[in-house]
């Protein structure tokens, strides 16, 4: 009991707390916020159904309220706690607020209703007799008709349902599947084509002509060059220096022009 | 695009790239640019372009011709949609993996803005011209990081950027950030934005020497 008023109330205040965010803040409340709170509001949601569906937990309408106090006055704490929806706590309001169970007409009725339904769907017509006791209007004659009646009923309900299942089915088919075909679908990247690109990009893979570019005029030409910028530079760079063997294995390659080439 | 960048020239101080990569398909090329575009600043405008050429040169030692880390790259890029803008050398070092707590890649990254000689200028060093490639996309900014979504294209013809054919049929997308050397934080920054395009695009950190090497 404690623990379902605490949670009770923990609901209470966070709903109320969201509403108020939602209502004032709007403006600077963010979408991760309102989803956590949302998040938290159906967690509490859950744990009270839980709590209330437990066998521990008896139906809420064996709990009798009762008013300890009306008055035909305005209260002012009650409009401020109920947000100005009840004013006043008197006799008036009190059966219709603190109810618990039906009306005792409509309650006898409820479970008459139960009763023959529960009798129908065992098709008992003994336990039938021992539960219209009450009335003991009918005879048997009704009842047998009665009985037939709800078989007939019985069996078109069955059809109904099996019916119903085979649309379920299906469609839960056919849900199925397209889901599926939904989840293979996304493909929005490949591995070998993000390692095709990056190997371009980095070593030029795929980008190097395959014709050899380089003329053996502008060879000679960079030769000359080259040895001109070694004797001048020679001791500054070893890098330079090597330039030129580099050269000697491009005359190999070379043919075609490049524009970036001297000329 | 590099216009970003290039006010780090002045400063001495080493600079570092953070970097994650990853492609996405053409076809949700779109998803992804709306995604950002909302996810980046600027989202009331519309996003950015741009449409580059990327010369790559490299500095051969004679004893290591097929060894790609034993070259240097120098990287020159220009943009075709402005002709008038500075050119930019660029270089990058090899990309760092390092271990668990990193979350990105991390390169040495140097940028200058140059004139359109500089190409004259690094043949003259002894640069040779290793391959070069058509680039073109979109690129986003978000605080100080930086997404691009591009798509590489193949030269058919040698300086001809307008025979191309596109490498694959995905954009490349990255996500980098240039900062000093140091600032390690920004990876966790990084790695959330990543984390928001899931699973649209996959930005993890490649390791280029492994695939490199496949």
């Amino acid at each position: 009991m404690r623990s379902k008023r605490r949670i009770l109330s923990q609901f209470f205040i966070v709903s109320n707390f969201s509403m108020m965010k939602i209502e004032h803040e709007y403006s600077s409340i963010t979408w991760p916020n309102v989803l956590d709170n949302f998040a938290l509001l159906s967690g509490q949601l859950n744990s009270l159904s839980r709590l209330l569906k437990s066998e521990k937990i008896p139906p809420l309408k064996n709990y009798v309220l009762l008013p300890l106090a009306l008055s035909p006055d305005k209260d002012l704490d009650l409009e401020k706690l109920t947000e100005g929806r009840l004013m006043i706590f008197n006799h008036e309001v009190v059966p219709v607020y603190l109810r618990t169970k039906p009306e005792p007409e409509v309650e006898e009725k409820f479970t008459e209703l139960t009763c023959r339904v529960g009798i129908s769907a065992h098709d008992n017509p003994q336990s039938y007799m021992v539960y219209s006791q009450g009335k003991a209007i009918k005879t048997e004659n009704m009842l047998v008709e009665d009985a037939t009646v709800t078989r007939k009923q019985l069996n078109t309900l069955n059809k109904i349902t099996s019916n119903i299942l085979d649309i379920i089915n299906s469609a839960r088919d056919e849900w199925e599947s397209e889901a599926n075909q939904k989840s293979a679908q996304p493909q929005t990247s490949s591995m070998a084509d993000t390692n095709s690109l990056i190997q371009a990009i980095t070593v030029g893979k795929g980008l190097k002509q395959p014709t050899p570019r380089r003329s053996e005029n502008s060879h000679q030409n960079n030769n000359n060059v080259n040895s001109q910028q070694q004797s001048q530079k020679a001791p500054q760079s070893a890098t330079i220096s090597k330039a030129p063997s580099t050269i000697k294995t491009n005359i190999k390659a070379g043919s075609a022009n490049h524009p970036y080439q001297r000329s | 695009m590099e216009g970003s960048v290039s006010i780090h020239r002045h400063t001495a101080a080493p600079f570092h790239e953070y970097l994650l990569q990853g492609s996405v398909v053409d076809n949700s090329c779109d998803v992804l640019l709306n995604r950002l575009r909302g996810l980046c600043d600027n989202a009331e405008n519309d996003y950015e372009s741009f449409h580059d050429h990327e010369l790559v040169f490299a500095l051969r030692s004679s004893t290591a011709q097929n060894n790609h880390n034993q070259q240097v790259y120098f990287r020159v890029r220009h943009s075709l949609k402005a002709p008038n803008a500075p050119w930019h050398l660029r270089y990058v070092g090899q990309a760092e993996v390092g271990d668990k707590t990193r979350h990105t890649l991390v390169r040495t990254y140097v940028d200058v803005s140059t004139s359109d000689n500089v190409v004259t200028f690094l043949n003259e060093m002894g640069f040779r011209l290793d391959y070069e490639y058509v680039i073109k996309g979109y690129f986003f900014h978000k605080g100080r990081m930086k997404v691009t979504v591009s798509k590489i294209f193949r030269m058919l013809q040698p300086n001809n950027v307008e025979n191309l054919e596109p490498l694959s049929l995905s954009y490349l997308v990255e996500l980098t950030v240039v900062a000093p050397a140091g600032q390690e934080l920004i990876q966790d920054d990084m790695k959330n934005f990543a984390e928001q395009l899931k699973p649209l695009v996959q930005l993890e950190k490649i390791d280029h020497r492994r695939i490199t090497m496949m």
